[in-house]
């Protein structure tokens, strides 16, 4: 640590200087580096309640004028949304993750950001879940899924667990803040925690089941698929607790020390190489036997789909080489680094989702109409290999919508509950 | 029981009758197809492989395969796609469906379910097909009923009663002596995708 000069390890992050910091009017640097308290954190709730409104004003128009307006269809029946979906899912993993393993294993933490790590959890379980709901044909009967729920379902074991997650994150936030009161006992808040921890692991493999048990679907037919989920989750997750503590340590909500900002990049570096490394795997299994899941390869890496693979591949090689060497690791560096492992793994979600439609298991020409696909009438010759989804207006206004509300959960919570580090630790 | 079609593919002539009179039987809305004769042969719709003279085309006419253990029904998370235990349809119920599609992803079978992307509308002015259909709604997953409603009346489906190279064969596969099972029995038949387990009640003779 000694190449940092504010390298200097304390087991006490706390600083109250952070208080002084406390000015009004500080200047928002986009609504997730908004300044605590002050006016700027205020414009950045106003500003995503209105862009939330503005998508479900947009929600409403996809219901009553049909999804038809989307660019999905009958041979791509999910797009941006589920793909959304996932990316929320994996993104919230990384806050409960880094809070909570150091509790539930005695070990030294990250520091102080423990609080608002959960806090973004939440925001990107909530998100996550807007994301399927925003999907659905029929959202009036959600209520069915408690009244006639097929438990055999992988999507429904995910309603399950999401909704077990979202509730136990909130408690697990709520005992933080309550031992920080001493009103709860630090054994209860290290159960609590280890609860959370394999809720967390559940949550990611239950996503990936909704994936990897379609046996229909070359590229997702997978058993790798959840352990792959998991580790691509603690990359992104990781990522956004690293932005978002470089965002709030820059407005001065907390001061956390650059070592735990290290701490944090080694092990996003780590985490990034385990989920190459599953890619990898992957990748020789499927193209190996020179069957059809080379096909799955071909359209990843040279096909429609190559650009999201090489953003993906070349973003998180990137991320891991600044993560690595300590030279590079600068502020500015580290939070290239962690965007950069965001969008890749936004890249492997798309990726995902795209390539699961994209190879057809029957690939006969038949009868083809506007219901099959959205360039339908583009020619017969080559009409499954020039299906590649792309996201209309309106799914991107809506997702943006949802989005918005996760954002708007966390600068609530920013502002209103106590997710400031204490004395304690 | 186990309600099935044999399919002869060396009748088939590919003249989408059946595909046709399924949507005026079940008063299918614009763009959608339950039954789709795909071609076996070139890479666009009846077009032959190979060089001339030798060339070779058939048919394949695909709806749901109503599987004997289908992927749909295992996955979808409200039971709306679920297996007829008496006759082994599978069939969809549009009023509880939530239209999540999770079906649709889990189906093999390329194209056979469909969404309804958009307030269903009909090329001509009026319902048309058996009253008995039930009605179609936005934002609902469907596919092949094997007519359901004509099967209540003891009726064969429409796709089999319209062929017009009596290619098409519907019957109950358990019972040895009707003529899907005779026909799959002594004649050379295959299932679609059979890699997949899903073990479809849907034979094309060869």
């Amino acid at each position: 640590m000694s190449d940092f000069s504010s390298g200097v390890v304390v087991d006490d992050d706390l600083d109250f200087s952070a208080v002084a910091n406390r000015t009004a009017g500080r200047e928002a640097v986009g609504s997730r580096a908004a300044a605590w308290g002050g006016k700027g954190l205020t414009v950045a709730i106003g500003v995503s309640a209105a862009v939330m409104v503005a998508g479900i004003v947009l929600w409403f128009l996809q219901l009553s004028g049909g999804m038809v307006q989307t660019g999905m269809r009958n041979l791509n029946s999910w797009g941006l949304y589920i793909t959304s979906f996932m990316f929320f899912v994996g993104l919230s993993a990384g806050g409960l993750i880094i809070s909570s393993v150091p509790k539930a294993f005695g070990i030294q933490g990250f520091g102080g950001i423990s609080k608002v790590a959960v806090m973004s959890s939440i925001a990107c379980t909530v998100a996550a879940i807007g994301m399927v709901v925003v999907d659905l044909g029929q959202p009036t009967r959600l209520w069915e899924l408690f009244a006639y729920s097929n438990l055999g379902s992988p999507l429904m074991w995910d309603i399950v667990v999401l909704g077990t997650y979202l509730i136990l994150s909130c408690v697990y936030l709520w005992a933080q803040v309550q031992a920080d009161a001493g009103k709860v006992s630090h054994t209860a808040l290290r159960v609590i925690s280890v609860i959370a921890l394999v809720c967390a692991v559940l949550v990611h493999s239950v996503t990936a089941w909704i994936f990897g048990l379609q046996q229909g679907r070359e590229m997702w037919h997978t058993a790798l698929l959840a352990p792959w989920f998991v580790s691509s989750a603690l990359v992104c997750g990781t990522a956004l607790v690293m932005v978002v503590a470089m965002a709030l340590r820059k407005t001065g909500y907390l001061k956390l020390d650059q070592a735990y900002m290290v701490k944090l990049a080694k092990l996003l570096g780590a985490f990034v190489m385990v989920d190459l490394y599953f890619f990898g795997c992957d990748l020789l299994t499927e193209a190996f036997p020179a069957g059809s899941g080379l096909e799955v390869v071909t359209m990843l890496t040279t096909g429609p789909l190559a650009p999201y693979f090489w953003v993906e591949i070349i973003g998180c090689a990137v991320c891991a080489v600044i993560c690595f060497t300590p030279a590079l690791r600068t502020n500015a560096l580290l939070t290239v680094g962690a965007l950069l492992a965001i969008v890749g793994i936004f890249c492997k979600r798309v990726q995902l989702l795209v390539g699961g439609f994209q190879v057809a298991s029957l690939d006969l020409p038949g009868a083809l109409t506007s219901m099959h696909h959205t360039g339908w009438d583009a020619g017969l010759t080559s009409i499954y290999g020039s299906m590649v989804y792309w996201p209309t207006p309106l799914e991107f206004g809506v997702t943006l919508g949802v989005v918005a509300l996760g954002v708007l959960v966390f600068l609530l919570g920013i502002k209103f509950l106590p997710l400031r580090p204490t004395d304690g630790e | 029981m186990r309600y099935g079609f044999a399919i002869d593919t060396k009748r088939c002539i590919g003249c989408h009758t059946c595909s046709v009179a399924c949507r005026i039987e079940n008063n299918l809305p614009n763009g959608t197809w339950w039954n789709r004769a795909l071609t076996d042969g070139g890479a666009e719709m009846d077009t032959p492989v190979g060089e001339f003279p030798d060339v070779t085309m058939s048919y394949l006419t695909v709806a749901c395969q109503h599987c004997e253990n289908p992927a749909c029904v295992k996955v979808c998370p409200v039971g709306a796609t679920y297996k007829d235990p008496e006759t082994g349809v599978v069939r969809q119920d549009y009023d509880k469906c939530i239209g999540c599609r999770m079906c649709m992803a889990a189906c093999p079978y390329t194209g056979v379910r469909s969404f309804n992307w958009e307030e269903p509308a009909y090329t001509v002015g009026f319902e048309m097909g058996d009253a008995d259909v039930a009605p179609h709604q936005q934002h609902t997953v469907e596919k092949c009923t094997m007519c359901w409603h004509r099967l209540a009346k003891g009726e064969e489906p429409m796709c089999v009663k319209t062929c017009l190279a009596r290619a098409r064969f519907w019957g109950d596969l358990d019972d040895p002596a009707s003529e899907v099972a005779t026909l799959v029995r002594e004649r050379s038949a295959k299932q679609l995708l059979p890699e997949e387990g899903t073990n479809p009640s849907v034979y094309y003779l060869v």
